[in-house]
């Protein structure tokens, strides 16, 4: 059961990944060219899934929405574990006054909606695909500080850590030779549940026209191009959401699978 | 999330949640006060007319003082409804008296005599007397904050001048073929010389509504003047609805919450509202052209080649078809069709991406061009962007669009002049003026236009400045001074019940004063 779930977030993952990369060499279709003759036709061939209102192949769209959806969800979630993590291991370490000041500030960036930077983001620089996925770093960082730090409580508290303080070895031996590979586990759970959160705010941020701008097909606006053809083309929003369901569901899946191979608290668990 | 598309900011939701939830509350309370007049099907009292009217429109106005914001929702909303003017122009096209019950033009064109309405008066009880018009043309003489436009509009004036309580006279520089029609637009909105509040949200005018009411991101509610001094306002309330996302409009008109869509913003769908029992649709024209505005003062768009072999990018007739569902009239330069000096100039640059290539190349711009597209959020501007972008890359050229909120693009792209190319309709008649001026947003300064449109308006006689104007016009399209996209339709849709709503908007008004509701 635990494997089935696992391998099934494996493969939704997968046909994201395979589907992004085939969209760089080829696509059915031009994503963007606009073909005046051809528009709202309903999913046949050539055109498996219809075309939109400006008569683009959708089949094509959502290939290279795949790859918005991955480039936004590894440089966010990249950015957020890049500095969330070593932040978390600082807390946990020192603890005391530090601790207390990362955990709260993070606190503060954790209670501030995404929404709201990337709105800030947006109006300052132009809504663009890099101040998107900055908003959604930015305010998955706190999750990622959050998980390094209970790990590194544990790991700190571990005999093997006691006796490494005990032969001299410094802070940052510790924290690369101890800490690090054992909290990589959690933290790669987290990446994958991040992963699908960030696909999530990637869609309502260009469905509301704060991030990759057009023409640039991503299933967020093309689900707001959808939106006006609702009643006259209703699957055309069917394809963006079905879409987008799929990917969170398959990083959801991938994530709690490898939580049950990963996780040392769970491990032990028969 | 569900239908707060793009400029909505989040706090703007509490706002909408509790007018929503008035809007509720008022209608339960409607229905429960009388039940008869929402099933006109009843035996008893069904024609009943309704005193309110409802207006769902797409751009909500920033302000209400249409002296210092150009914005065309204003005058929307407050021209003949709030503010009337001297003349006003009819669903016809032609000049009629409003204010001035009649006028008389001097031989030389350079002197109006105005015979004002004995009973005019404004919503305080003050007249609109000679001395009130006057005091209007100097006021806005010595107003250097007005709008550029009305600056431009009012620099024909010399001045005006008493001849008795009801006479008032008004001498222009040289005679203008314009001047009359701008007096019936904006520039001609009389105000209470006597109001001293804030213009910014309330009213002053003669009109048979005044300003009840403005709620940012949602309406603007109308009530009815009960000082006015013509036929009283068949309404109590009118509320003018803003909807940024032409479905939400469109859903609010099949739940019934409007009465009336003042332009449908999505014509594709036009077949939800087929049902005649139910609707009446409304398909004429309107003097919204559809300009895909070139910053002139860019080197690679100041030349010609360059503006011409844009043109011939780009064909026209797919555009129309494939972003406004084939709605609308094909037009080549600043004019429609029911303007006098009207010439079908759309054929002069046919489409042909071939040679528009070669002539790019031969501008030296052979390697590519990138250029920056900003549009303001609207749906015509925000579709015909994706199709400008997609067939000028045909041919070479890079396009980089933006999308902006209204107000951002009215600061920088039209105040400002920080763009390439831009698309935007313009909505007021007889606008061909706006291409002489060189400070105007698409700087376009080429001097012998400029003396041809003057020449023309100030013609001595009128079929001379309307034979100027269409070689004026012909000019400018041969000229590429912009790419005139289309002409927007005026398609309105209204409850079956509505009825009085013009076929054609031949003014910046949504005319209330024709409109009943049964």
């Amino acid at each position: 059961m635990k494997r089935a779930q696992l391998f099934a977030g494996l493969a939704l993952v997968a046909l994201v990944v395979v589907t992004a990369v085939v969209s760089l060499f080829w696509t059915p279709f031009d994503p963007i060219r606009v073909v005046p003759g051809q528009r709202l036709l309903g999913p046949g061939w050539p055109h498996l899934l219809g075309t939109d209102g400006f008569g683009i192949d959708i089949a094509s769209r959502l290939m290279v929405g795949a790859r918005t959806v991955l480039t936004v969800g590894i440089i966010s979630v990249g950015l957020a574990a890049v500095v969330g993590v070593p932040l978390g291991m600082l807390a946990g370490q020192n603890g005391g006054w530090v601790d207390e000041v990362v955990m709260r500030v993070g606190d503060v960036v954790y209670a501030f909606p995404a929404l709201l930077l990337a709105i800030l983001l947006a109006s300052v620089f132009g809504a663009s695909t890099v101040t998107a996925m900055v908003a959604i770093g930015v305010a998955s960082i706190p999750a990622f500080a959050r998980v390094a730090r209970a790990g590194t409580l544990q790991v700190m508290a571990s005999d093997f850590v006691l006796a490494a303080r005990a032969s001299g070895t410094s802070r940052w031996g510790i924290a690369r030779r101890h800490v690090l590979p054992n909290i990589a586990p959690v933290v790669g759970v987290q990446a994958s549940v991040g992963f699908a959160l960030a696909i999530l705010a990637e869609a309502a941020l260009s469905y509301l026209g704060l991030a990759t701008p057009r023409p640039t097909p991503t299933w967020g606006n093309m689900l707001r191009d959808a939106q006006q053809f609702l009643f006259v083309a209703p699957l055309q929003a069917l394809w963006p959401g079905l879409a987008i369901a799929l990917a969170v569901l398959g990083f959801n899946l991938l994530g709690d699978g490898l939580r049950d191979y990963l996780d040392p608290r769970l491990r032990e668990v028969p | 999330m569900t239908y707060a598309a793009s400029s909505r900011r989040p706090r703007s939701r509490s706002v909408r949640t509790v007018s929503v939830l008035l809007g509720l509350a008022l209608a339960l309370g409607l229905a429960a006060c009388s039940p008869s007049t929402s099933t006109p099907s009843g035996s008893d009292s069904g024609s009943q007319p309704e005193r309110t009217l409802a207006v769902g429109a797409t751009l909500e106005p920033a302000s209400m003082d249409p002296w210092h914001n150009p914005a065309a929702s204003i005058p929307q909303v407050l021209l003949y409804n709030v503010y009337e003017t001297l003349v006003k122009v009819d669903s016809g096209g032609d000049i009629k008296p409003l204010l001035a019950q009649a006028w008389e033009v001097s031989p030389d064109r350079l002197t109006y005599t105005f015979h004002l309405n004995a009973g005019a008066k404004f919503a305080s009880g003050a007249p609109v007397d000679a001395a009130a018009v006057v005091a209007n043309i100097d006021r806005l003489k010595a107003d250097a904050s007005l709008t550029p436009t009305l600056k431009a509009q009012l620099a024909v004036v010399s001045g005006a001048s008493v001849i008795d309580s009801h006479q008032v006279e008004i001498t222009l520089l040289h005679p203008s073929l314009m001047w009359l029609y701008d007096m019936s637009s904006t520039l001609g909105m009389m105000l209470d010389p006597s109001y001293t509040g804030d213009l910014s949200t309330t009213s002053a005018g003669s009109g048979p509504y005044q300003v009840k009411s403005h709620i940012q991101g949602d309406s603007v509610v109308l009530d009815d003047n009960t000082n006015y001094w013509g036929n009283p306002a068949r309404f109590d309330e009118v509320t003018f609805r803003y909807f940024s996302d032409p479905n939400a409009m469109n859903a609010a008109m099949l739940s019934g919450d409007l009465d009336v869509i003042s332009n449908l913003q999505a014509p594709d769908a036009l077949p939800q509202f087929a049902d005649t029992s139910q609707y009446t649709t409304i398909t004429g024209t309107t003097n919204g052209e559809v300009v895909l505005g070139l910053n002139n003062s860019s080197k690679a768009l100041s030349k010609l080649e360059v503006r011409q072999a844009l043109t011939m990018a780009i064909n026209r007739k797919d555009l129309l078809d494939t972003v406004w569902a084939g709605q609308g009239t094909l037009i080549g330069t600043m004019s429609v069709p029911t303007d006098p000096w009207y010439e079908d100039l759309s054929g002069l640059y046919p489409y042909d991406p071939e040679k528009a290539k070669a002539m790019l190349k031969d501008a030296g711009y052979g390697n590519g061009l990138t250029l920056r597209l900003r549009v303001p959020e609207i749906p015509y501007a925000v579709k015909s962007a994706q199709f400008v972008a997609s067939q000028l890359r045909d041919i070479g050229v890079k396009v980089t669009t933006e999308e902006l909120d209204f107000t951002r693009w009215l600061d920088e792209v039209f105040t400002r002049g920080d763009y390439d190319m831009t698309i935007v309709a313009h909505v007021e008649a007889r606008d061909l003026g706006k291409f002489a001026d060189k400070t105007y947003y698409w700087h376009y300064g080429d001097a012998k236009y400029a003396s041809m449109y003057h020449a023309a308006d100030q013609a001595v006689t009128e079929d001379e400045g309307v034979e100027g104007m269409k070689a004026a016009a012909h000019y400018l399209a041969e000229q590429c001074a912009a790419i005139w996209l289309f002409a927007l339709p005026n398609l309105v849709i209204t409850k079956a019940t509505v009825t009085g709503i013009p076929q054609n908007a031949t003014t910046l008004s949504f005319d209330l004063t024709t409109i009943t509701n049964r």
